[in-house]
């Protein structure tokens, strides 16, 4: 039986002056998968709109709205509750072969591709190729998680949202979303398929039932080593009861949780919390 | 606000031409007052009674012209334009070339043409291209060459297409669309013929143009190439070559419809000679294809024509297109999404758009979805689109099928989607992504043309025979920086047809642009196209964005009723499809497609239904009954 969470992600916007018309699109809807179970998710707004929700190409569930009252403050609400699994096993089947093979390399062609976030560089293709020397697929995942998480110092504040792996890999430091870039330039060096994943994690193990606790968004990966798995390189644990997975893409770009434009206003203030509960 | 005007003439077309005009009226409507150009529907005049009403003078021309010659030199004729047409020492002696055969005699489709220029005095032919000059100017053609705009040149030589060749090309270009329709469906959808082991997946996510935000995005009628543009060459041997499919916004057709204006005042004589197929009812299957776009429960669909304003270089073509449908032209910021539902300001309040014929790059259609700065597109435009409020004409994302790389791969779909045989060869191709047809490119670049897969307008394109070493060495290192990024042809000796350079009439490489408009039913093939000619000697680079020039292009009407018949039964062109649901939907103003599509019906039980292609008389006749009717 696994854990059964309860996910509030709040995000409100303030602006200076009024904003006339706004156009936005969220991906704050839990996926399903073999690792967890959606039982319930809604996304709303203040002031009020009526939503739109589609699948994206990636297979998220996006929410996309449009206000045309002018107003100060937007608050955009995602609830989820979702039953979350074990820690994820990894899978062993592929051999470099497979892996090198040209139905493996053209299936998962965009997963194996470079990036603007996973970009190129020579020093870290240097890393991933010492990584694979006699190690399965498999453990050669791993090793890079454990990699990345020894070289990068976390520290909030010297990376943005918009700065690349190998920029993070210069100034050492970073956050989830660079860990996570980081590990996937070595795995896409390796040839190993490998995905940018986004969710919420909880931040306490021993959290007690109906205890809410500030959470955060968090950023993970997965690889495709015969079939996909998932670990989290940013703090060196299989993906288990706390991980909660939103999106999936080749980075960030793919799975941004909020994205819009405006017209009129100015000088927004961003204000997010995330509240995460275990119910059971 | 721009000019969110209703055109006047509202009606779709006219029974304009009057039977008794001269031979200029024979053609697209020269005689039409100035607004409705093409929308003048004479054919049923022109391709049955051209004939009989052309004026005699020309007949008088005609009187000192010998119909062939045989003495080496030139194509003899005996007239000193074509003096030394034919000698040896012309740019592209292995071309083929359309007016003439190697001998020097006329080939058929030209010969009335032939006859009645080669008479013609040097100081006439002058005069008559001057004036050729000013009308093509007045009338505002223009292109833009490196951010100039330019008038683009017209020459006096109309090039000749046989009823059979033309027959020919129109089964291949519907061939064409519907296996890229098929192509666009799948991609955007479960992409069968990846998993079907025809194409890689690569070939297609790494396009440029392959559009994520437009995945499973289904046009309610199931169209994407609402207008399609297909270029093509004529090699050594003669034969129509695909070149280049524009499925995204291809421009063009109001030089098409210029071209014959404009021929038609200068030369009304050489109209007179023979059929040659009228224009005039592009707009009216542009509507009628639009309007069928729209999602079925709209009733009277509410179409407008999206352009990037006056700074574009088809700002005409867009207004012209507009004018001719009768709807409006707006820019991206007379339009809003609400909702999920695109509007347009107006000064009657809010109306609801059901369909956006737009002519703004994907790139900048939705800044939502994708340049954020852009000013000229509509926020939301694509969600709307996804809620099946709004069809996008042509769709988002059609760049994956005109591709350079993906255009060599159209006859295996021809073949997985048709199980057909292309109808149409293209031209060889060399991928430089495939590491052994890389090497080829790379030995023997100097005798190969170089393309980028994502260009278009002929820039960055390289000549390799005239390349000196240096440009072939930095185009090697770009093809190995970028295996992806370039694909190689033999050079095409393009096809040569008489242009007028000075006083005298040389030979020049051509290509042709046709145009298509896909109404979810049939494809309808323009009966002429944009032939646009290189005119510096020996050039191959015809783009008008090079400084090419253009030709009238005369698609010759069946003479002989076996060959209309051949030429009409054939399917696709008016398929004996079922009846459709009840005309009714349509609502009271049926456009002149829709009419014509219900006399069709009414017709289908004649063996091949050729109402399409004998359109001219039965939309006369259509349009009669209304009248009587009204």
């Amino acid at each position: 039986m696994g854990w059964r969470i309860r996910v509030v992600h709040e995000t409100g916007y303030k602006y200076s002056s009024p904003v006339y018309e706004t156009y936005n699109e969220v991906r704050l809807t839990p996926r399903g998968d073999s690792h967890q179970n959606v039982i319930v998710s809604r996304v709303e707004t203040v002031p009020a709109t009526r939503a739109y929700s589609y699948e994206d190409y990636w297979g998220t569930q996006v929410t996309a709205f449009d206000l045309h009252a002018p107003h100060t403050e937007l608050l955009v609400t995602g609830t989820s509750v979702v039953e979350t699994g074990d820690a994820v096993e990894q899978v062993r089947e592929a051999t470099w072969e497979d892996l090198a093979s040209e139905a493996v390399r053209d299936r998962y062609t965009e997963m194996l591709e470079f990036t603007e976030y996973v970009g190129r560089d020579g020093e870290l293709a240097g890393i991933a190729k010492n990584l694979t020397r006699g190690k399965e697929p498999a453990d050669a995942v791993l090793a890079a998680c454990e990699r990345v998480r020894d070289t990068m110092t976390y520290q909030v504040g010297t990376t943005g949202v918009r700065t690349s792996a190998p920029e993070a890999w210069q100034a050492g430091k970073g956050v989830c979303q660079d860990y996570a870039h980081l590990t996937l330039v070595l795995l896409r060096e390796m040839g190993i398929p490998a995905r940018y994943v986004s969710g919420y994690l909880l931040p306490l193990q021993d959290v007690e039932v109906g205890e809410t606790v500030s959470g955060q968004s968090h950023a993970w990966i997965e690889a495709h080593t015969g079939g996909w798995w998932g670990f989290d390189p940013t703090n060196g644990i299989p993906i288990g009861y706390r991980h909660v997975s939103v999106a999936v893409g080749r980075d960030y770009a793919d799975v941004s949780p909020l994205k819009g434009i405006y017209s009129g206003g100015s000088a927004e203030a961003l204000d997010v919390s995330v509240r995460m509960t275990r119910l059971a | 606000m721009t000019s969110v005007s209703r055109a006047a003439d509202r009606r779709p077309a006219r029974a304009g031409g009057k039977p008794t005009d001269d031979g200029a009226a024979a053609t697209d409507g020269p005689t039409a007052s100035g607004t409705n150009g093409s929308g003048t529907k004479e054919s049923g005049t022109k391709e049955s009674g051209t004939k009989e009403s052309g004026t005699k003078e020309s007949g008088t021309k005609e009187s000192g012209t010998k119909k062939s010659g045989t003495n080496g030199a030139g194509p003899a004729s005996g007239s000193a334009l074509f003096d030394g047409y034919l000698g040896p020492d012309r740019p592209s002696p292995d071309a083929f070339d359309e007016m003439f055969d190697a001998d020097g005699s006329v080939r058929a489709p030209y010969r009335h043409l032939h006859d009645a220029i080669a008479p013609t005095a040097a100081a006439d032919l002058a005069a008559r291209s001057e004036a050729l000059d000013r009308m093509h100017m007045d009338q505002g053609v223009t292109f833009g060459l490196s951010g100039k705009e330019r008038p683009f040149p017209l020459d006096i030589v109309p090039r000749v297409i046989s009823a059979s060749e033309w027959s020919r090309l129109q089964r291949g270009i519907v061939q064409r669309v519907r296996a890229l329709e098929a192509f666009l469906a799948d991609v955007y959808n479960d992409a069968q013929i990846v998993r079907d082991g025809v194409l890689p997946r690569r070939l297609i996510t790494g396009c440029e143009h392959f559009t994520r935000a437009a995945h499973l995005l289904s046009p309610p009628n199931g169209v994407r190439i609402h207008v399609a543009g297909i270029d093509l060459v004529r090699d050594q041997e003669g034969t129509f070559r695909v070149l280049e499919d524009n499925l995204r916004n291809p421009s063009g057709v109001s030089s098409v419809m210029e071209n014959r204006r404009t021929m038609a005042r200068v030369f009304p004589d050489l109209f007179t000679r023979q059929r040659v197929r009228a224009l005039a009812d592009y707009s009216t299957h542009l509507l009628h294809a639009l309007r069928a776009a729209a999602a079925p429960n709209v009733a009277d669909p509410r179409v407008v024509v999206l352009t990037p304003g006056v700074v574009d270089p088809a700002y005409f073509e867009h207004s012209l297109l507009a004018r001719q449908m009768g709807v409006e032209l707006v820019e991206g910021q007379d339009l809003f999404c609400r909702d999920n539902v695109l509007y347009m300001r107006t000064t009657e309040g809010e109306q609801q758009v059901d369909v956006v014929y737009r002519r703004i790059d994907d790139d900048f259609l939705d800044p939502l979805q994708f340049t954020p700065t852009s000013v000229l597109g509509v926020a939301g435009i694509m969600n709307a689109a996804r809620a099946g409020n709004v069809v996008i004409a042509n769709a988002v994302g059609n760049g994956v099928g005109d591709d350079k790389l993906v255009y060599t791969c159209v006859p295996q779909m021809i073949k997985y989607y048709l199980d057909e045989n292309p109808v149409i060869p293209t031209v060889t191709t060399f991928r430089c992504w495939l590491d052994e047809e890389r090497g080829h490119v790379l030995d023997e670049l100097d005798e190969l043309v170089l393309k980028p897969v994502e260009g278009s307008g002929g820039y960055g394109i390289l000549f390799g025979p005239n390349a000196t070493a240096a440009e072939l060495r930095k185009a090697r290192k770009a093809i190995r920086d970028d295996p992806r990024g370039w694909i190689a042809q033999p050079v095409v000796q393009l096809s040569t047809v008489p242009t007028k350079v000075d006083d005298r009439l040389v030979p020049r490489h051509v290509d042709l642009r046709l145009f298509a408009v896909n109404d979810g039913e049939d494809v309808f093939v323009l009966p002429g196209g944009l032939t646009r000619v290189a005119l510096p000697k020996g050039s191959l680079v015809v783009n008008s964005s090079q400084g090419g020039g253009s030709k009238d292009t005369w698609v010759l009407a069946a003479t002989r009723s076996s060959e209309a018949e051949r030429e009409l039964g054939e399917r696709g062109i008016a398929p004996a499809a079922p009846a459709r649901g009840p005309a009714a939907e349509h609502g009271p103003d049926l456009t002149l497609g829709q009419q014509q599509q219900q006399q069709q019906q009414q017709q289908q039980r004649r063996p091949g239904g050729q109402v399409q292609e004998l359109g001219g008389m039965r939309q006369e006749q259509v349009l009669r009954r209304t009248e009587a009717r009204a």
